[in-house]
């Protein structure tokens, strides 16, 4: 599959502060890529000079085959939901699509269309007409999501699309963010919730401190760095040879690390012992990221 | 262009929507044009009209017509009153003055004794320019009334009657001195008594006494009223308004995260700032063609020439455009921005003519309204609307404004190229 995106040995310095050091990737056409990594790992960063917005100190990037993102074709085919709220509170949800969607050259007609379809995906038909300072957080942001779609781009750059948002809207985000990759779009998701890239993205780089830690599929990720998977059982009673039990024995509680939890939990179940309590911690990116850096995701 | 027409349309949009920034575009500058107009209109509209008391004791034939005189001239107001009336309302100053007509006027000659005219002037004499102007005009009137008794025979016959009456009972004169007079005068009652009454009269015993007066182009000149002064004042607050509130809206945009987006469109950078220019200057244009309207429709405002008002109107909207970009880079938040572009446009205003009408100033502040912008956009408003500028007259403030316009635009816009990369990332 041909590339979107392709970083290579991307740098850039704020001062004496490194924010981005020696990045290289690539996005497939159609796939989606998160960045995942805490706050200030370098993430907007990244996501601003893809789009031309900041200007590397070394490295390069090609979008589409074109080093320049600033070109105007180049632009015509991105869209970007900034993290911050980027919407005209004094405008209705209509007028601000219209005059985000006008700025990409729309004709008349197909701006109409657009605007109707990107209500619809964010749910916001019936508010249409309303002018957005009467909306809550979480129709500001699924309109902030909205405007970046407006125009019909085929790479979408998402940064941190469901900070502060409620439940509902996220959930709405989510399905909003599916429908996109069915429809073969381009995702470039940044987060720092590790749930939801491994809902929504193909392929993850785990970013810390501007540099790429790790980058593959969520299965390779956790196969590669997650470590094992630990199983918890407080028996109502022990067995006549405790030496015999799978894992550490601590007064009742047994703990099994192990690749495959269910099996083991089976394996105990069918040898008949009682369970007063059984605990499961699968493995996930947060063990992946806690393996890599020493940190949690969240303590960021 | 169509980009920034459609950046420009936005921002109207929001202007127009934004009601509290509004009134300082629009209404807060009528407020002023109309509250100073009518203040000035209050001054006694000049000294076209003025009121007086006229206390006429002689009563006489002569008396009667002369204050008939007094009562055609344009510049007066005549009332009748009694002495007392006439000095109360002066006192309270609802009278400009009183005129006292004392006994005798008539059947003295010419209205006089030998301590001078029996008229007296009640006036206050802490005002020196009316009294002057007063008597300037009594004067005036009581020559005319002097001159119909010299065209009259019968009446100079009188007076050479009584003249050799005086004469003859007179103790002081030397014989060869009142031979010399009897002589005189019995030749001149001859005259009179021989002469066609008709022909006579006819003449102009003293020529005619008018000064002539020419016109001079800068008389048309002058403000008919003081809407011409007060409305191109009201019209910068309009503008100084606009440029606030656009500079206020590029660092609204900023923080706002939708300049962003903008940059994020295929739209370049020249055109994002030009649609933000654009925009201003059609406010700027659209206040000034409002107030000037209204001026003119509502309040006599003389608009002397439409294509030097055209002319006018756009190289102050150039300006304040230039202005506006310059402030919306003086702070990287609304409130630094606003607060700083306030001050400056305050002081700017101030020394510039928005405050102290620019005829009013004193010498020194006159010299220093030169380096204000504010004085130059006052000064081209004011030729097209009533100083009757010359296109070469207007070249000069017109010409000044597109300078300050261009100039403080690409400062404006260097500094804003230079703060972009800073803009689009300060949370890593």
């Amino acid at each position: 599959m041909q590339a979107m995106i392709r970083v290579s040995e991307l740098r850039k310095k704020y001062g004496k502060l490194t924010a981005v050091d020696g990045i290289s990737f690539e996005v497939l056409r159609g796939e989606s890529f998160g960045l995942l990594g805490p706050n200030g790992a370098g993430k907007t960063t990244i996501l601003n000079m893809l789009v031309g917005l900041l200007d590397p100190d070394g490295g390069s990037i090609e979008v589409n085959g074109v080093r320049d993102a600033t070109r105007p074709r180049v632009k015509k085919k991105i869209g970007v939901a900034p993290q911050s709220l980027s919407l005209y509170d004094e405008m209705t949800a209509a007028e601000n699509l219209s005059f985000f969607g006008s700025l990409y050259g729309l004709p008349r007609r197909k701006l109409k269309d657009r605007i109707d379809w990107a209500l619809s995906l964010s749910g916001l038909v019936d508010r249409k007409t309303h002018r957005v300072k009467t909306f809550s957080g979480g129709m500001k942001r699924r309109l902030n999501l909205a405007c970046a779609l407006v125009h019909e781009p085929t790479l979408v750059l998402l940064d941190e699309p469901t900070v502060g948002v409620d439940p509902q809207s996220r959930n709405h985000i989510f399905e909003s963010i599916e429908q996109l990759k069915n429809e073969g779009l381009t995702v470039i998701y940044t987060t720092h919730y590790m749930e939801e890239a491994q809902r929504l993205c193909d392929r993850i780089a785990i970013i810390d401190q501007g540099k790429v830690l790790a980058l593959d599929t969520v299965e390779a990720l956790i196969e590669q760095h997650g470590g094992h998977s630990r199983v918890e059982v407080k028996l109502a009673s022990l067995p006549d040879d405790p030496s015999a039990l799978p894992g550490e024995l601590n007064g009742s509680v047994l703990s099994v690390e192990t690749d495959r939890p269910l099996e083991i939990v089976a394996q105990l179940a069918e040898s008949g012992l009682k369970f007063l309590t059984l605990k499961v911690d699968r493995v996930d990116l947060e063990s992946v990221f806690l393996n890599l850096t020493g940190r949690r995701l969240r303590d960021q | 262009m169509k980009g920034m027409l459609i950046l420009a349309a936005k921002d109207l949009r929001l202007l127009w929507r934004d009601r509290f920034g509004l009134f300082w575009v629009l209404g807060f500058p009528l407020i002023m044009a109309l509250l100073f107009g009518s203040l000035y209109s209050g001054d006694g509209g000049g000294a076209s009209n003025i009121s007086i008391g006229v206390v006429d004791e002689d009563q006489s034939d002569e008396s009667k017509a002369y204050v008939k005189k007094l009562q055609e001239s344009e510049a007066l107001t005549v009332k009748h009153l009694d002495l007392p009336t006439a000095q109360d309302q002066v006192r309270k100053g609802k009278l400009s003055a009183f005129l006292r007509v004392e006994k005798g006027f008539g059947d003295s000659p010419f209205g006089s004794s030998t301590e001078g005219l029996l008229l007296e002037l009640g006036v206050d004499p802490a005002r020196r320019a009316a009294k002057a102007y007063l008597q300037g005009i009594l004067i005036r009137t009581w020559f005319d009334s002097t001159k119909d008794m010299f065209s009259n025979p019968m009446k100079m016959r009188q007076l050479v009657t009584e003249g050799l009456r005086d004469i003859d009972q007179s103790t002081g004169i030397s014989k060869s001195q009142r031979d010399v007079f009897n002589t005189f005068l019995a030749n001149v009652d001859r005259f009179l008594g021989d002469v066609d009454p008709e022909v006579y009269s006819q003449n102009e015993p003293l020529g005619n006494m008018e000064i002539k007066t020419v016109s001079v182009i800068r008389d048309k000149a002058q403000p008919r009223n003081p809407f011409d002064i007060t409305f191109p004042s009201g019209i910068l607050w309009g503008l100084i308004g606009c440029a606030t509130a656009f500079g206020i809206s590029i660092v609204n945009e900023r923080s706002s995260g939708t300049l962003l987006r903008i940059r994020l469109s295929p739209l370049g950078r020249a055109q994002i700032l030009g649609g933000k220019g654009l925009a201003c200057f059609a406010a700027c244009v659209g206040v000034t063609v409002f107030l000037i309207f209204i001026g003119v429709v509502f309040f006599k405002v003389q608009l002397s020439d439409p294509l030097k008002a055209t002319l006018a109107i756009f190289s102050t909207a150039i300006c304040f455009v230039g202005i506006m970009m310059l402030i919306s880079v003086m702070g990287k938040t609304e409130r630094a921005v606003s607060g700083a572009g306030w001050a400056i446009l305050l002081v700017m205003a101030m020394f510039g003519g928005c405050m102290i009408p620019l005829a009013f100033m004193p010498g020194w502040m006159q010299t220093i309204s030169h380096l204000s912008p504010v004085k130059w956009c006052i000064l081209a408003l004011e030729g097209a609307i009533w100083r009757q500028f010359s296109y070469a007259e207007m070249a000069q403030p017109c010409g000044i404004l597109v300078i300050i316009g261009v100039v403080f635009f690409t400062a404006g816009v260097k500094i804003f190229a230079r703060s972009g990369q800073k803009v689009s990332d300060t949370s890593r």
